[in-house]
């Protein structure tokens, strides 16, 4: 195994120097450390195991016109191209026959040492694919399209998006704008203004009052005397209308004879028409088919123009929106236990989708751009936390509160706990420890106990403050005890760690 | 300062990484925290998970998100291997988003990963039914009938005029991103809108009672998960609750379904086959005209954990390098989508048995499952496959196609996404 990875070092060294470097070494792709090279042919990542993994440089990559003419200096991508030019000047020409014999399969990786395509099994598989991603990824942005400012490094996608930008789009009667048909007619087909459209054509022009309620006598006075939520329907026979085992199609509501069952039908229609009381099951969206208020808001939207892109590519405001129009779940909503019935459940999402995504994206603002983290600096940090036992806790830092709260918890867990422990772990970084490791991976995966030092202190990063007894189960225990009955202590770290303070505050409202 | 014990073994776990950790390395460091807690070697596992946090960012380059969630589904095994009191209701899942039917549609077209199957499926479904005047879809997907606006405008616009659209869809889907925030019905009531807006005549149906999940936590999972599977086969896979018509064509849709039917033999003495199997012959006796199945391709219903970690982190940096390419590192959608992947990875790492839901099979090994199952399949003509092509242009330029046998795969940057096949029951009767 070591053996491997001294290979991947011959590799990345040798492409800082010279212009080609090829390395015939197909296995080299990261490798589980129990596998066989058979079981490598079966990995999806690595497309062909006996391909030629070749690393160019970035000059190399970067080169357009390698192929010059020696008497007028224009230059060509192939050599084949150079040469159909020199003809022109009446120069000796030869086209370089493709070899007949079977050539080996080559892959190409990336040079650039953080990139995925660094990796040979995430090689690609031609010459101007590497190149074009080399050029898109790493390479300066050079190509502006005039219309709408979109910046290409590749100049063959600079005129593939020059050619569509602002020829073809598509607009919903909401607004939005599309690029691609398929895209614009399955939005469409969804799309609130198209059921607004539909329940114009019954040609009503008052919209009826909102009525928040949902009680099945109201509502059937709002079916009756206002337009009809669902299907347009116009004077064709109802025969026209295939009816369902539901009430899909249904207009009229009870009124009208040749639907049989009214009282589900009317169900239905509550639940989908008033969205305003969040009631369990279906609709809670506040743009649904309803022609209460909820249209008054789905028009609001769908009239002015800024709001309307605003639906489209921010979501999360128009959840705001519709959250403001639905008043009492709203604002309960994220402070409440998530074991609620399914109901406030899906408030709750909404809810916490609302300010979840909000608040997360103001966060991650906050703190500075995690660095890459070196294998070294992590080495140094893990010499000084170890040795130091400090109370810094692993799984506290995760955020996990109780799994009464886990979803909750790990909700956050994404945005915030790791994050928050990272950039403070970042902030103690080159100390300029020196790191040299003794024990090699192999010692490691082998996983010899008297490679592990004092067990004291290990468990300490864990904050459990025990030795490590017992069997396998006692071990785990141990971990999850500091997992579940962490609750205080990790509510209270949680409200110590910077720039959570607000979800950390609901976190102890929750946990508690 | 002295040097640690702990330091000289992360020392040697990250010897390797020379100073920077890619993705080579940062599968490693998983398949030792995974192999540490087979071996219920706490030390080290928390130790790998130490490091493996460092580098974890759900905001971060592709490796860290991907990361992230990988030490997540870590976690959550963890956890379960001992369950605490607080964990009893071993099966649920965190709250889960709930999106709008718009943003839905928005969502399956941030990239073709769905676009690709649904364009595949709908162009080989249009030749199918060529000549026929009712068409009954079985629509078994988990994206909600985001498939069907544009096969319905494709049908709208036929030159003999549209057929008769009947779509059902059965009232249970397995728990899976991603989530509507409404029913069914509701996804059906609009489509209706819709197909009439385009004069198509149009029928929605939902297929069956759903099955009664308890909420009580002390009924196995086992039991849910044949329930369910019990529901599948004897309520939705029913001519009669189907209502089939001898003069429809009948058109069964797979997409993102089979790998959550259960593939190991059964336990009843007389079973020798699969659920998945039976359920593929239960399809069988339906006589449909087509059976479009779209899935992922990845081996991932291994039984080996260190084979599910390598083979799902070797696969799934597909989309979240995807991603990559054209959203921002906060970009809310796509925080979403890779939070949705991230809810596949748990499940195929944290969970075991009935649990584990996510039985995926790679596309080479679901083809020869059908034709050992009595179908043949139909191959995509050139009008698909050039539709298809014309659909990838207008996506990100890492995308591309390619025919391998039965399949017509997705492809990034050259590697296997996602594949699409048609079928046909052997001794199909026209």
């Amino acid at each position: 195994m070591p053996a491997d990875m001294d290979n991947s070092s011959v590799m990345n060294d040798s492409t800082a120097s010279g212009d080609a470097s090829a390395s015939s070494s197909g296995n080299q792709a990261a490798a589980p450390p129990t596998s066989s090279a058979k079981k490598k042919r079966n990995l999806p990542g690595m497309p062909d195991p006996d391909a030629e993994v070749i690393a160019l440089s970035p000059k190399t990559l970067l080169a357009t016109n390698r192929f010059v003419c020696e008497i007028c200096n224009k230059g060509f991508q192939r050599d084949q191209n150079l040469q159909l030019h020199r003809r022109g000047h009446n120069l000796p020409w030869k086209l370089r026959q493709r070899s007949s014999k079977e050539v080996k399969k080559r892959v190409y990786v990336c040079p650039e040492l953080t990139c995925v395509h660094h990796d040979p099994s995430r090689a690609l598989g031609d010459l101007t694919g590497i190149k074009k991603h080399f050029c898109r990824k790493h390479g300066e942005k050079k190509w502006k399209c005039d219309k709408c400012s979109k910046k290409y490094a590749v100049q063959s996608d600079w005129k593939a998006h020059s050619k569509i930008c602002g020829t073809r789009e598509y607009k919903c009667d909401c607004g939005t704008l599309f690029s691609r048909r398929d895209s614009f007619i399955t939005h469409r087909a969804f799309c609130d203004a198209l059921a607004e459209e539909s329940a114009k054509a019954q040609t009503v022009e008052a919209l009826p009052a909102p009525t928040a309620d949902d009680e099945e006598p109201k509502l059937q006075t709002l079916a009756s005397s206002s337009p009809p939520p669902s299907v347009a329907v116009q004077p064709p026979p109802p025969a026209a209308l295939v009816s369902s085992a539901l009430p899909v199609q249904n207009p009229e509501g009870p009124e009208n004879p040749k639907q049989s069952p009214a009282p589900p039908q009317i169900l239905e229609e509550t639940s989908v028409v008033t969205s305003l009381t969040g009631s369990c099951g279906s609709s809670s969206s506040s743009s649904s088919h309803g022609s209460t208020s909820s249209s008054v808001f789905a028009s609001l939207f769908a009239s002015s123009t800024t709001s309307a892109s605003l639906q489209s590519q921010t979501p999360e405001f128009t959840d705001l929106f519709r959250a403001v129009a639905r008043p009492e779940n709203a604002s309960e909503v994220v402070a409440s236990s998530s074991t609620e019935p399914i109901s406030l459940c899906l408030a709750t999402s909404h809810g916490s989708s609302i300010f979840g995504t909000a608040g997360q994206e103001r966060r991650q603002y906050a703190p500075a751009p995690q660095p890459a983290m070196s294998a070294t600096a992590l080495l140094q940090k893990a010499a000084q936390i170890g040795a130091a036992a400090t109370n810094a806790s692993l799984l506290r830092g995760f955020g996990i509160v109780s799994s009464a709260s886990a979803s909750s918890g790990q909700q956050e867990w994404s945005g915030r706990g790791i994050e928050s422990d990272s950039a403070s772990l970042a902030a103690g970084l080159g100390l300029g420890l020196p790191c040299d490791g003794g024990s090699s991976l192999k010692e490691l995966m082998l996983g010899t106990p008297s490679v592990f030092g004092p067990k004291h202190t290990t468990l300490d990063l864990l904050g459990l403050g025990m030795a490590a007894g017992g069997g396998p189960s006692g071990g785990f225990s141990a971990l999850m005890t500091s997992i579940g009955g962490g609750l205080d202590v990790a509510a209270a770290a949680a409200a110590t760690f910077g720039g959570s303070g607000e979800y950390s505050g609901k976190d102890m409202g929750r946990g508690s | 300062m002295r040097e640690s014990p702990q330091s000289s073994i992360l020392s040697g776990a990250l010897k390797g990484c020379l100073g920077s950790l890619d993705g080579a390395c940062i599968e490693k460091l998983l398949l030792h925290c995974a192999s540490a807690l087979e071996s219920n070697d706490v030390t080290l596992a928390q130790q790998v998970m130490w490091v493996l946090n460092n580098v974890a960012s759900p905001v971060g380059d592709p490796n860290q998100r991907l990361t992230s969630w990988f030490l997540k589904a870590l976690i959550s095994r963890v956890s379960r291997v001992c369950p605490t009191p607080m964990n009893l209701n071993g099966n649920s899942s965190p709250q889960r988003r709930l999106m709008t039917v718009t943003e839905l549609a928005g969502y399956v077209d941030l990239i073709p990963w769905h676009r690709f199957g649904f364009c595949a499926s709908n162009s080989a479904i249009f030749k199918a039914i060529q000549g026929y005047n009712k068409v009954h879809i079985l629509d078994l997907s988990i994206t909600h009938c985001m498939q069907w606006p544009t096969l319905i405008d494709t049908l709208a616009k036929r030159p003999e005029g549209p057929p008769s659209v009947r779509i059902s869809v059965p009232s249970w889907r397995p728990p899976v991103p991603p989530l509507l925030n409404v029913s069914s019905e509701e996804v059906g009531q609009r489509l209706g809108n819709f197909a009439k807006f385009k004069d198509v005549p149009f029928e929605f149906n939902v297929i069956g009672e759903q099955p009664t999940v308890p909420s009580s936590p002390c009924i196995s999972t086992l039991e849910c998960s044949s329930l369910q599977y019990d529901f599948l086969l004897n309520q939705v896979l029913n001519p009669s609750t189907l209502k089939l018509e001898d003069d429809e064509a009948l058109v069964i849709n797979c997409q993102n379904w089979l790998r959550y039917l259960p593939d190991e033999q059964n336990n009843g003495a007389s079973q020798e086959i699969s659920c998945r199997d039976i359920f593929l012959n239960r399809i069988k006796d339906l006589n449909p005209c087509i059976i479009t199945v779209v899935d992922e391709d990845s081996e991932l219903d291994v039984s080996n954990l260190t084979s599910r970690i390598t083979t799902c982190f070797n696969y799934l940096w597909i989309p979240f390098d995807a991603l990559e390419t054209f959203l921002s590192k906060d970009n809310s959608q796509r925080i979403e989508y890779e939070a949705d992947i991230g809810h596949k990875i748990e499940n195929i790492i944290a969970f075991e048995g009935t649990q584990r839901i996510e039985r995926l099979e790679s596309g080479t090994k679901f083809s020869q499952r059908m034709r050992n199952n009595g179908f043949f399949s139909v191959p995509f003509c050139e009008e698909t496959i050039s539709e298809v092509k014309f659909l990838l242009d207008e996506h990100a330029s890492g995308w591309g196609m390619k025919k391998e046998d039965d399949m017509l795969v997705l492809t990034w940057k050259g590697h296997n996404s996602v594949y699409a096949t048609a079928w046909v029951p052997c001794g199909f009767d026209d």
